[in-house]
């Protein structure tokens, strides 16, 4: 309690007062796109397993690394002895004893699952056949598989996975990694680099750390650096 | 495409010797100018004589780490194994230094002909040359120059009638500054994303698929070829007693830029004379940026320092990707520590927390410092959390991108200090 009477409220006005005066922030979504990292990698979602299991270990790195403490987490160690938590206790719940299934060897059919946009699949399948279902050969695969749906199709991916026994988060990971490969169809990433906001010159994340690290050296010898690449998708 | 500098007529060049051929993959013309000479001597001295020769020349490996190269070869050899292989690390990974891609441009027989020694030395069936997939003349003329020496025997089902076999192959990689890595690259290779992994062991011992690995910069290799041919005296006759040999340099300045080959131990006051950077009568830079985006800055009173491994290092730069930066008089030293640390984390891989969060938070110190926003604790942390990075970073990327602002620091430490007195706050907006 406060020694003087009404200093609590006096403080609150005081603060929406001051709010009140300064400069609006509105993101004009999805006419200006939001500034992204230039390493973001792509979509942010657990990932499930060809058994429709989602592919969580249960390790809480997530939960602990998450600022603002968003993610709840349970799990049950590898005994099946002690439950452990993380969290806040409305999300994530299911978790708890999907991993423990998991960790004795067994999978859990996942209620949430459901396929994602299906595609034919018979080109992967061609694609796999031809580099023999070899994991080894994955990126020759993945570009192959780009070059024939024009994109990854998670679908698709997941065919990949299965056929050549990678991890789909494996796969995943490498297909994000690597700049020549997309996930979106090329249309999208077109009608991106046309539109008026964005420009003509767009330029992926690599582009640009490049093209800033190239024109600020040029900078420090004393040379007009170069102007700077717009970002793409 | 990347200009050549002229170097005085009497330094050795035993990179770019063969550099000015009209059409580089005319094999002709390279086997009159000697290509493949010093691979038929490897196969008349048998592996172990091959590695011997290598080892007297003291070859150190041109990829930044100086790595005594006899010594993987050997590690490689000795390991057992149903199969080896030899990968050539052509990636380039600076943007600023386009060194290799010369190279593999001008004489990409030098290259090939270093892949198959180093495969008779160690006993290797396959062998990769990664090269940057932006690079596609490299790749295009690696590419007819593969097919023109298994052509004639030189690699191929019977490597010059030894009865041993080897497949090179080219494979073009793009991805991030980390590609470079030999690790990473293995990664690559094996098509997985790119993330280091711990050594010991090293490749030589579980490198592709698992397998005793040698990987070697491209230089290393052209040069193995070398003094193959040469011999191992004629090699240590060239650069300093600790290093001997030349190397290739991107050096950049208000004069101009391009890549030169240097003998080892050369100052960078007379490397920095090859584009004017540093006429004899005009003023100092202020600054070097030595080693490429995690490289170190040091003050003009070290132009006289050595350009070689050791030295270098005890200057607080490294050899890096081979890429040397004069500044401006106009250059503000921390901004530019800013750039590089913000590359540098950028292009950090995740895998581990002094990569992940310690490169960000070197970034976001220099932020602070150039923004006029220091906080009271800033120097202190900036010694404390390099050095932690340096004790527990996983790969040599997050060790070396401490570098540019622990060696502003160590340099430039008035300047630094006039940006670490915080910029009185300016009056509130009315
Ligand atoms: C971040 C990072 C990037 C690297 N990039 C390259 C590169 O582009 N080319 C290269 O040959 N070596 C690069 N290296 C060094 C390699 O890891 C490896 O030491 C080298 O290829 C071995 O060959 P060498 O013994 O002939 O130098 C890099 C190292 C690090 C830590
Ligand atoms: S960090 Fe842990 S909780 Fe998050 S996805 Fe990975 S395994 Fe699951
Ligand atoms: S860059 Fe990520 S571990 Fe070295």
């Amino acid at each position: 309690m406060s020694l003087i009477p009404g200093l609590g409220l006096v403080k609150g006005m005081a603060l929406t007062l001051r709010r009140f005066f300064q400069p609006k922030v509105t993101n004009l979504w999805p006419e200006v796109p939001a500034e992204i990292s230039p390493k973001f990698r792509g979509r942010l979602q657990l990932l499930y397993d060809e058994h429709g299991t989602l592919k969580c270990e249960t390790c809480f790195q997530c939960a602990q690394a998450c600022p603002i403490e968003c993610i709840d987490m349970g799990g049950m160690d590898t005994k099946g002895r002690y439950a452990v938590h993380w969290g806040a206790s409305e999300t994530y719940g299911e978790r708890r004893e999907e991993s423990a299934l998991r960790r004795a060897g067994r999978t859990v059919p996942d209620v949430a699952y459901e396929h994602w946009s299906p595609i034919d699949l018979g080109q992967v399948d061609a694609i796999l056949h031809e580099a023999d279902h070899d994991p080894k050969r994955m990126l020759e695969i993945l570009g192959a598989t780009q070059e024939a749906y024009g994109y990854l199709p998670v679908a698709a991916l997941k065919r990949i996975s299965f056929g050549t026994g990678a991890w789909y988060a494996m796969v995943y990971g490498t297909a994000t990694y690597y700049d020549h490969l997309r996930f979106q169809p090329p249309s999208q990433a077109t009608a991106a680099t046309s539109s008026p906001t964005r420009g003509p010159a767009a330029a992926t994340g690599r582009e640009r750390i490049e093209a800033d690290y190239l024109s600020g050296l040029d900078g420090a010898i004393g040379r007009a650096p170069k102007p700077r690449p717009k970002r793409a998708n | 495409m990347t200009n050549l500098l002229k170097t005085p007529a009497g330094w050795p060049r035993p990179l770019l010797g063969r550099a000015s051929a009209k059409d580089p993959t005319d094999l002709d013309a390279a086997v009159k100018a000697g290509a493949f000479d010093g691979l038929k001597k490897a196969v008349k001295l048998a592996p172990a004589g091959a590695l011997a020769e290598v080892r007297a020349a003291g070859l150190r490996g041109r990829g930044g780490a100086g790595f005594l190269t006899a010594d993987k070869w050997q590690l490689a050899a000795a390991t057992p194994a149903d199969r080896r292989y030899v990968v050539a690390n052509g990636y380039g990974a600076d943007p600023a230094a386009r060194t290799d891609a010369v190279l593999l441009e001008r004489d990409p027989y030098g290259v090939i002909e270093g892949v198959a020694i180093a495969a008779w030395a160690i006993g290797a069936d396959s062998a990769i040359i990664a090269v940057r997939a932006t690079e596609t003349e490299a790749i295009r003329r690696l590419e007819a120059a593969l097919g023109a020496a298994e052509e004639a025997g030189f690699i191929g089902s019977d490597v010059l009638d030894s009865g041993r076999e080897l497949n090179v192959e080219v494979r073009p990689v793009q991805g991030a500054y980390m590609l470079g890595e030999e690790t990473v690259l293995l990664k690559a290779l094996e098509g997985k994303r790119g993330q280091p992994e711990q050594r010991p062991p090293h490749p030589a011992e579980r490198g592709l698929f698992g397998r005793p690995t040698v990987v070697q910069n491209v230089q290393t290799l052209a040069l193995a070829a070398w003094i193959l041919r040469e011999g191992a005296a004629a090699f240590r006759a060239i650069g300093s007693p600790g290093a001997p040999g030349t190397i290739l340099v991107h050096v950049r300045g208000a004069g101009g830029a391009g890549v030169a080959e240097v003998p080892l131990g050369t100052t960078i006051r007379t490397i920095l004379g090859l584009v004017g950077a540093k006429a004899p009568a005009g003023p100092d830079p202020k600054a070097l940026l030595v080693g490429g985006p995690s490289g170190g800055i040091l003050p003009a009173d070290l132009l006289d320092t050595p350009y070689s491994f050791d030295e270098l290092r005890a200057a607080g730069a490294h050899i890096g990707s081979g890429s040397i930066v004069a500044t401006g008089p106009q250059a503000d030293v921390v901004e530019l520590a800013e750039l590089l640390t913000r590359f540098c984390a950028s292009e950090a891989c995740g895998k581990t927390i002094p990569c992940r969060i310690g490169t960000r938070r070197l970034e976001e110190i220099a932020v602070r410092i150039n923004a006029g926003t220091p906080r009271p604790t800033d120097a202190d942390l900036l010694t404390d959390l390099s050095a932690d990075i340096v004790a527990s970073g996983l790969c040599d990327h997050e060790r070396l991108a401490t570098l540019p602002l622990t060696s502003v620091m160590r340099y430039f430490r008035p300047e630094l200090d006039a940006k670490l007195q915080p910029v009185a706050e300016p009056a509130a907006a009315h």
